[in-house]
């Protein structure tokens, strides 16, 4: 066992009856690494949880965490924690015997499940809200007792499904921070699912983004948002205007349009964001057919031969009315080149 | 909700007056009978009630018939409550429709299908002696095993169903949150399950309690004279002695005991677990 190879999948195939969810996964987790499992709704993400926790058997392949083949482990004998999405706290059971019910379950008692589970409750800062149900909880608070909850076990590895999805957005971004410092800490090795990009790309230290359950890319954030490696990666991320290409050409609603650069031969397909598409200049003209202030930036809907093209600049220019006719380009140089085609 | 209480009570009135006259004076005049004496009023009815052997076996023998039926309800109960709740949706409603059936089946033919398969050439029997496994058929009838059956049977539905309810009610993650968190089967039992339905239990056990002690027809037809259950003896008492004191006594008793039956299951439930 290596560092790099902390948790393994090795073809992890998970069914439900005779629906595959999850086909032949193979991913490698490092130790201490926080990672994030990205992807659209229905595509396996929780699905993958379970099996690692142990919650449901693989229809074959192996999970191997610290070196030990734990497929056919029990869910209560694995070293793993999972904060559901749900939080799924015990109703029946105050705060701070929530947080101590898997300590006892161990052995744990007296002073030390004492200290455990008060250093547990200070670290998510709920050392005043012990003896409280988790109906008397904000949604905030109740995920943070199911943080502390899986964190006291000090499991190898923790798993979060969309542990964040239920808060306000103030409250998102506190426990974003909250989150990072707490796995940074502890340097537990951490999966959080999530179908939100800028969270994952704001967490995480990699990436997965998974689409009908295998994985479409694995990367550092840079990695993911510079170089998406296929058109779904790339609409996933941000890059609005994806085509695939032909030749030196792009594929387009009105037929193949050729366009300034060379292209890379491997290249099968060609991405921009709005803010790479050059605007008042160029080969092409689009009509303006919306238009959005986003801050900084204001956001162009074009109707152009090759389709609709989102397009932005800097807010400071003067705006462009509805209707109005641009020119444009969609340089080469500044496309990301997409080794794969054909998921949109 | 109404313009005033007149009105409210205006409505009720005819209801009240109806459950009134054919309902509780009976039942007190019934009742009242148990403590009088000539023109006294007196316990002696029900000291000499229990001063008789016959009595106190009956007394005892509904007493542990609906304790055990009960206990047995609830372990059967939740196994296949558990076991109904986890089946995909199709299967689930399909499974509780049968669950539910025997309930909608008349409780005399129900019970009298018992003694086909118990009676002297019922089913079983026929299989015993023609395997060889015995020499003469086997007497289940008019035992209180076949009581115990039959009334398991009768009752075992509504513990299902209260189960299944209150297993539905609970949050969908708790069980595997607790096995994630290191907990058995057992442990997920005693720790997670039963606090959680202790209300379906006690709503279960009181039903299946209660429905077992004041059940007649299938002690009457499965344990005759030979298993004499308070609701059988008092109907004995009534129509062969025309004797309304003791009937007026096993009433009352039978109405304490599901009152009591359900305090104690509520109280059962209530008292924190030892840790
Ligand atoms: N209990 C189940 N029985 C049958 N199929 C299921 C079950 N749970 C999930 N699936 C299917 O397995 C696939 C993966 O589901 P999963 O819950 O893992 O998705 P997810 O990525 O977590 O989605 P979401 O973002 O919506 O939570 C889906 O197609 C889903 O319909
Ligand atoms: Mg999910």
């Amino acid at each position: 066992m290596s560092d790099s190879r902390f948790l393994s999948l090795e073809k992890l195939t998970l069914s439900y009856g005779k629906n595959v969810a999850v086909p032949e996964m193979d991913l490698d987790i490092g130790k201490g690494e926080l990672v994030a499992l990205l992807g659209p709704s229905g595509c396996g993400k929780t699905t993958t949880m379970r099996a690692i926790a142990g919650l449901m058997e693989p229809s074959s392949g192996a999970i191997v965490l610290d070196g030990v083949n734990i497929t056919r482990v029990p869910a209560n004998k694995r070293p793993v924690g999972l904060v559901f999405q749900s939080y799924a706290l015990f109703p029946h059971l105050n705060v701070y015997e929530n947080v101590a019910f898997g300590l006892k379950l161990m052995g744990v008692r007296g002073a030390e499940l004492d200290t455990r589970v008060n250093d547990g409750l200070k670290t998510v800062g709920l050392s005043n809200f012990a003896s409280r149900k988790p109906a008397e909880l904000s949604g905030g608070q109740q995920q943070r007792v199911s943080l502390a909850r899986s964190m006291v076990m000090e499991p190898k590895v923790l798993l979060l499904d969309e542990p964040l999805s239920n808060l306000d957005a103030r409250l998102r971004l506190e426990m974003r921070t909250e989150l990072q410092r707490v796995q940074k800490e502890s340097g537990v090795t951490m999966i959080f699912v999530t179908h939100d990009q800028v969270e994952a790309l704001a967490m995480a230290d990699r990436i997965i983004v998974m689409l009908d359950g295998k994985i479409e890319q694995i990367g550092t954030p840079e990695e993911i948002y510079n170089n998406p490696v296929s058109d779904f990666v790339a609409d996933f991320v941000g890059f609005e205007n994806v085509f695939e290409r032909v030749d030196d050409k792009i594929k387009t609603a009105n037929g193949d349009i050729a366009i300034n650069g060379t292209i890379d031969p491997a290249t099968k397909g060609l991405a921009w964001r709005p803010s790479m598409v050059t605007l008042g200049e160029g080969p092409f003209e689009g009509t303006v057919r919306g238009t959005s202030f986003a801050g900084g930036t204001r956001e162009y809907l074009l109707d152009t031969p090759l389709g609709q093209i989102k397009a932005e600049c800097a807010a400071s220019l003067p705006a462009h009315d509805f209707g109005a006719v641009l020119n444009f380009d969609l340089p080469v140089a500044k496309a990301a080149q997409l080794a794969r085609t054909g998921n949109l | 909700m109404f313009q005033n209480r007149a009105e409210a009570i205006a409505l009720v009135l005819p209801a009240a007056i109806f459950a009134g006259a054919v309902f509780l004076v009976p039942v007190v005049i019934l009742l009242s009978e148990g403590f009088r004496t000539g023109d006294s009023w007196t316990l002696q009815a029900y000291v000499d009630f229990f001063s008789q052997s016959l009595n106190q076996a009956v007394f005892l023998r509904t007493l542990k018939l609906a304790a055990m039926v009960t206990a047995v309800a609830a372990v059967i109960g939740y196994a296949a409550a558990f076991a109904i709740v986890n089946l995909p949706p199709k299967g689930k409603g399909r499974i509780t429709g049968l669950v539910v059936l025997p309930l909608m089946i008349s409780p005399v033919a129900r019970t009298y299908a018992w003694i086909v398969i118990l009676g002297r050439t019922g089913i079983v029997n026929k299989a015993l002696v023609s395997v060889g496994l015995s020499d003469e058929p086997i007497r289940f009838l008019f035992t209180e095993t076949a009581v115990f059956i039959g009334l398991l049977q009768l009752f075992l539905p509504l513990m299902i169903i209260s189960l299944i309810s209150a297993l539905e009610n609970m949050p969908r993650d708790a069980v595997p949150a607790a096995r994630v968190l290191g907990a058995n089967w057992l442990q997920v039992f005693t720790k997670v399950i039963l606090p959680l339905t202790k209300e379906g239990l006690v709503i279960g056990g009181t039903l299946v309690f209660t429905g077992s002690m004041t059940a007649y027809i299938t002690p009457a037809i499965l344990g005759g004279s030979k298993v004499l259950m308070l609701e059988t003896l008092l109907y004995q008492r009534v129509t062969m002695a025309n004797d309304f004191v003791s009937a007026s006594v096993i009433a009352l008793i039978l109405i304490v005991m599901a009152f009591a039956a359900n305090l104690l299951l509520k109280r059962l439930a209530t008292a924190r677990n030892k840790r």
